[in-house]
């Protein structure tokens, strides 16, 4: 798959196998194309050549490619897509990379429902940040003055913990998140490792920690912690190589933690 | 700060499973560990007597009758525990049909994905449910017809505790059936002490023992040693009972259980009856 990179003899040409999607809930298809591309292209200047020119390696025209993208350097995650199989961010894949002469298949994530072609809803994911309340609570009505004293060792912990831009990877390479398209559902189902190691983030947080009774609430029950199958497939998908695993065994200690204290102090 | 409503409203109806899901999920975790991994360990000494039976040379019936000797000591012990039915349907029986029946609930929920991400983790996630599918069939097996005596129609031979060694022996050594059964046997062991070796791992995480990666890799070579003990022990096991000498434990068994007639459960080998 991933060659050590040819020579930069100039530009090539790159075939390509596209999954595409009308609308949601329709039959996907496969449509190929073949791209001339420069030296260093990545994935979405790929895709932004065949939206300038829609036509299929068979010479047919067709619409152009939908597909999401943001920042372009890796830290937003909207591109976040299946390449080879394998999820990753297409601005950070650098398609001369590629064999010459492979076909590069590209599809939009599974987990998620398509809105089309490329383009994912991915709603549940923020949905479940929003269920274990990952955020600091600060509104009032008056100047609350700062914060508690944060030490180093928590703050270089963190901070790793806050470089995840909830692209999705983890929970596309997980075997127990599976696609969910109906919203009541969501609630039951495991809710992912991004967002548990986000609760893990707002529960070291000074001030964030007084909702840490609450998020251990929901992530006790049903599509909490406990749903986690340890295949620790997040953690080595992970673009920005965040220690999921530890996040989810940290939670998995807090939990602990909270139900063995109620238990003897009956709440 | 405002309390956010409960996510499910009030009125739907919340099933067991969901109200006391983090007791059942950890119920569940705990009971893999304790009580039957805990037992799995003695079991498998016990079992592998037969094999290191006779190094410890202190079997009253001469020469090479060590395993058996050994194996029927620790077979009489328990049974001569008190209540015996009760620790078998409190500490082991019950367990086993809980961890089951939740084992089969909870890997339902998953999808095996290793053709896609081919991750060492994942294959241990893959395989921790396989054989704990396995497992569950080999167990009820093992237990039916080594336990409750089932004969499944005369395939399966019984389990005299009296001719521990021997009936046990039978069960291999049955012409074609017996090779099958050691087959069964070899499948079966080997993946119950894949499932407890990788469940003692992961339930490390699952209640938040081992929480760094550097703690994860620890234990883990923990289990590993762990597993490869037992797994060790179970062939051990499996390969003394099928080259067994069948007609020669009888005599020991048979001198053994006059000899607990003749002096009333002394084993000293001073009251023993000779062979016909």
């Amino acid at each position: 798959m991933v060659a050590p990179k040819s020579p930069a003899a100039g530009r090539r040409t790159l075939r390509l196998a596209i999954r595409r999607q009308e609308s949601p809930g329709v039959k996907s298809r496969w449509e190929r194309f073949e791209v001339e591309v420069e030296p260093g292209s990545n994935l979405i200047s790929v895709l932004q050549g065949i939206a300038g020119r829609p036509t299929t390696a068979a010479g047919e025209k067709t619409t152009p490619v939908a597909f999401d993208c943001g920042c372009l350097e890796e830290v937003c995650g909207s591109c976040t897509m299946v390449v080879n199989g394998k999820v990753r961010q297409a601005c950070s894949c650098l398609v001369d990379q590629f064999v010459e002469g492979d076909e590069i298949t590209v599809e939009p994530m599974t987990k998620f429902p398509v809105v089309r072609d490329l383009c994912v809803d991915r709603s549940r994911l923020f949905d479940g940040l929003k269920r274990v309340k990952a955020w600091v609570p600060l509104d009032g009505t008056y100047h609350l003055g700062g914060g508690p004293k944060e030490s180093p060792q928590d703050q270089e912990t963190r901070y790793a913990l806050a470089t995840c831009m909830s692209c999705g990877c983890c929970l596309e390479a997980c075997p127990q998140y599976k696609v969910e398209p109906d919203a009541t559902t969501w609630a039951k189902e495991f809710v992912g490792a991004a967002v548990i190691s986000q609760a893990r983030l707002f529960n070291m947080h000074g001030t964030g920690q007084v909702l840490k009774g609450e998020r251990l609430e929901v992530l006790s029950g049903r599509g909490g912690v406990n749903d986690c199958g340890n295949a620790q497939n997040c953690v080595q998908v992970c673009p920005k190589e965040i220690p999921l695993t530890e996040s989810i065994a940290a939670v998995g200690r807090q939990a602990t933690v909270q139900a063995v204290k109620r238990f003897f102090s009956g709440r | 700060m405002t309390t956010a409503p409960t996510a499910v409203p009030a009125g739907s109806s919340e099933s067991f499973l969901d109200r006391h899901y983090f007791l059942l999920r950890r119920l569940h975790s705990l009971s893999g560990v304790v009580p039957i991994g805990v037992f799995l360990i003695p079991h498998l000494t016990t079992n592998s007597s037969i094999v290191w039976g006779s190094q410890l040379g202190h079997s009253p019936y001469g020469p090479g009758s060590g395993g058996v000797y050994t194996f029927q000591h620790e077979v009489d012990f328990i049974h001569s525990l008190p209540a015996l039915v009760l620790i078998e349907v409190g500490l082991i029986w019950l367990p086993l049909l809980y961890h089951a029946a939740m084992g089969v609930v909870f890997a339902r929920t998953g999808r095996t994905n290793v053709s896609a991400y081919r991750y060492g983790g994942n294959w241990r996630y893959a395989l921790q449910r396989a054989t704990g599918y396995i497992a569950l069939v080999f167990i009820f097996l093992h237990l039916s017809s080594l336990r409750w005596g089932w004969t499944y129609g005369g395939w399966f031979p019984t389990f005299e505790v009296d001719a521990a060694a021997s009936s046990t022996a039978e069960h291999f050594q049955a012409g074609r059936m017996g090779v099958a059964m050691a087959a069964l046997y070899l499948v079966g062991v080997l993946s119950v002490v894949y499932h407890f070796a990788n469940g003692l791992w992961t339930a490390a995480i699952t209640w938040g023992l081992t929480v760094t990666r550097p703690a994860q890799e620890r234990w883990g070579r923990v289990c590993a040693a762990i597993g490869v003990a037992l797994a060790a022990m179970g062939v051990a096991a499996i390969w003394g009972f099928s080259t067994l000498n069948i007609e020669k434990a009888k005599i020991i068994e048979a001198q053994m259980q006059a000899g607990v007639k003749a002096s009333e459960g002394l084993m000293t080998g001073d009251a023993v009856v000779p062979a016909e």
